[in-house]
C-alpha cells in the first residue's frame, strides 16, 4: 500500500475519534473489510501490543502501520497518531487570557473531574476482562493502592506484576 | 513557575512515555504529579490543558502533552513533549507487535501478559483517584467528588458517550463556580 494512502487512512481514523481505541471501527473497516490488507487476527495483535506496552492506547495505529508496510508503515502510523494533537495549540491561543477567568477555570476543572469519572468507567469493562483468577484480582487491587495511596511510580508496579506473573507460572 | 531546559522537558516526557502503562489517563495523572513536583505548571493551566485535550480529536493524552509543553516552553516545548512521549513508546510497541506474534501461544508469556493487564487496570483506577485527589483542597471536596461520580454514573449506568458527559460537566462547571 502506498505510504501516503496509509497515512491518510490512519489520520482519517484518528481525526474522527476522541480517544485512543475509538478509532478502531474506522481502522477495521478500511484495512480489514474494504482493502483487506490486514486480518482480524493481525488487528487484534496490534491492539494487544498497544495495551500491553506503555503509552497511550491509540499507539496501536503504529502497530497497524507496521503490519501493513513494515518500518515505513510504522512511521506513517506514528505521524497519523501525533498529527491531531497539535490542533490544541490554536485552541489554547484562542483562549489566551480568557482561560484565567474564574468561570473558565471552573469549567476546565469540572471537565477534569468528569475525565476522572470517565477513566473509572472505562476501567470497569477492562477489569472484567483482566480478572481471570484470584491472583489477577489481587494484582489489580494492590496496583490500585500503590498508585492511589502510596503514589509509587507505575514502572515499579508493572515490573512487580510481571515478576508475579512469571513466578505464578512456575506454580 | 520554573522554566526548565528543553532537554529536561524531553527527558521527563520520554521517561513517562516508556514507564507508564494503562493508557493515556494514568500518563496524565503521573505527569500532573511530576509537573507539580517541579513547579512547571499551575493547577489552573493543568486543568485547561486537560479539559481542551478531551475536546481535541485523536489521542487525548498527546493533545494534553502538546498543550502542557506549549504552556511550559512554547511551540518547541509542544513539539519536544509530543515527540519524546511517542517515539520511544512507538519503537517499543513495534517490538511488542513482533513479540506478540511469536509468543501468542507461549504459556509463560501469557501468564506475564495477564498479570500486566491486571496491573494496568489497577493503575488506571488509581490514576483516576489520584487525578481528583490532587485537585481537592481542604474542605472543598464536594464539587470534585460530585462531578467525577456523576460522570462515572452517566458513562457507566446511562451509557452516555464521553463527549456529552464532558459537555454536561462543562455546563455544571459553568454554573457551579467555586467561591
Amino acid at each position: 500500500m502506498n505510504l501516503a494512502v496509509l497515512y491518510l487512512l490512519l489520520v482519517k481514523a484518528t481525526l474522527t475519534s476522541f480517544s485512543g481505541l475509538a478509532s478502531l471501527p474506522v481502522v477495521r473497516n478500511d484495512f480489514v473489510v474494504r482493502r483487506q490488507v490486514l486480518t482480524d487476527r493481525q488487528l487484534n495483535a496490534a491492539v494487544a501490543a498497544g495495551r500491553i506496552g506503555p503509552g497511550p492506547l491509540g499507539i496501536y495505529v503504529v502497530s497497524v502501520g507496521y503490519l501493513v508496510d513494515g518500518a515505513p508503515g510504522a512511521v506513517a502510523g506514528w505521524l497519523a497518531m501525533i498529527t491531531p494533537a497539535f490542533l490544541i495549540i490554536p485552541m489554547l491561543r484562542f483562549l489566551g487570557a480568557r482561560a484565567e477567568q474564574p468561570r473558565a477555570r471552573a469549567v476546565a476543572r469540572a471537565v477534569l473531574f468528569a475525565g476522572a469519572g470517565l477513566m473509572a468507567s472505562a476501567a470497569v469493562p477492562l477489569a472484567r476482562d483482566a480478572i481471570a483468577n484470584p491472583l489477577s484480582l489481587a494484582i489489580l487491587v494492590v496496583s490500585f493502592m500503590l498508585i492511589a495511596a502510596a503514589r509509587i511510580d507505575s514502572l515499579w508496579v508493572m515490573l512487580g506484576a510481571a515478576l508475579i506473573g512469571l513466578i505464578a507460572f512456575r506454580f | 513557575m520554573a522554566r526548565p531546559r528543553i532537554t529536561a522537558l524531553t527527558r521527563l516526557f520520554a521517561r513517562v512515555g516508556v514507564t507508564v502503562f494503562g493508557g493515556g489517563d494514568p500518563t496524565i495523572a503521573i505527569l500532573q504529579r511530576e509537573f507539580y513536583r517541579r513547579d512547571w505548571l499551575t493547577p489552573e493551566k493543568f486543568a485547561i490543558a486537560f479539559g481542551l485535550a478531551r475536546l481535541t480529536p485523536g489521542t487525548n493524552v498527546l493533545a494534553f502533552c502538546a498543550a502542557a509543553g506549549w504552556y511550559i516552553l512554547g511551540l518547541g516545548g509542544a513539539l519536544a513533549a509530543v515527540l519524546a512521549i511517542t517515539i520511544p513508546a512507538s519503537v517499543l510497541v513495534v517490538w511488542l507487535t513482533r513479540a506478540y506474534d511469536l509468543t501468542a501461544h507461549n504459556r509463560v508469556a501469557l501468564s506475564v501478559a495477564n498479570a500486566l493487564l491486571a496491573a494496568a487496570v489497577g493503575t488506571m483506577i488509581g490514576a483516576a483517584v489520584l487525578l481528583v485527589r490532587t485537585q481537592c483542597k481542604p474542605g472543598r471536596w464536594l464539587r470534585p467528588v460530585a462531578i467525577s461520580t456523576g460522570a462515572f454514573l452517566l458513562a457507566f449506568v446511562v451509557r452516555l458517550s464521553p463527549l456529552p458527559v464532558i459537555g454536561i460537566a462543562a455546563l455544571v462547571g459553568f454554573f457551579w463556580v467555586e467561591t
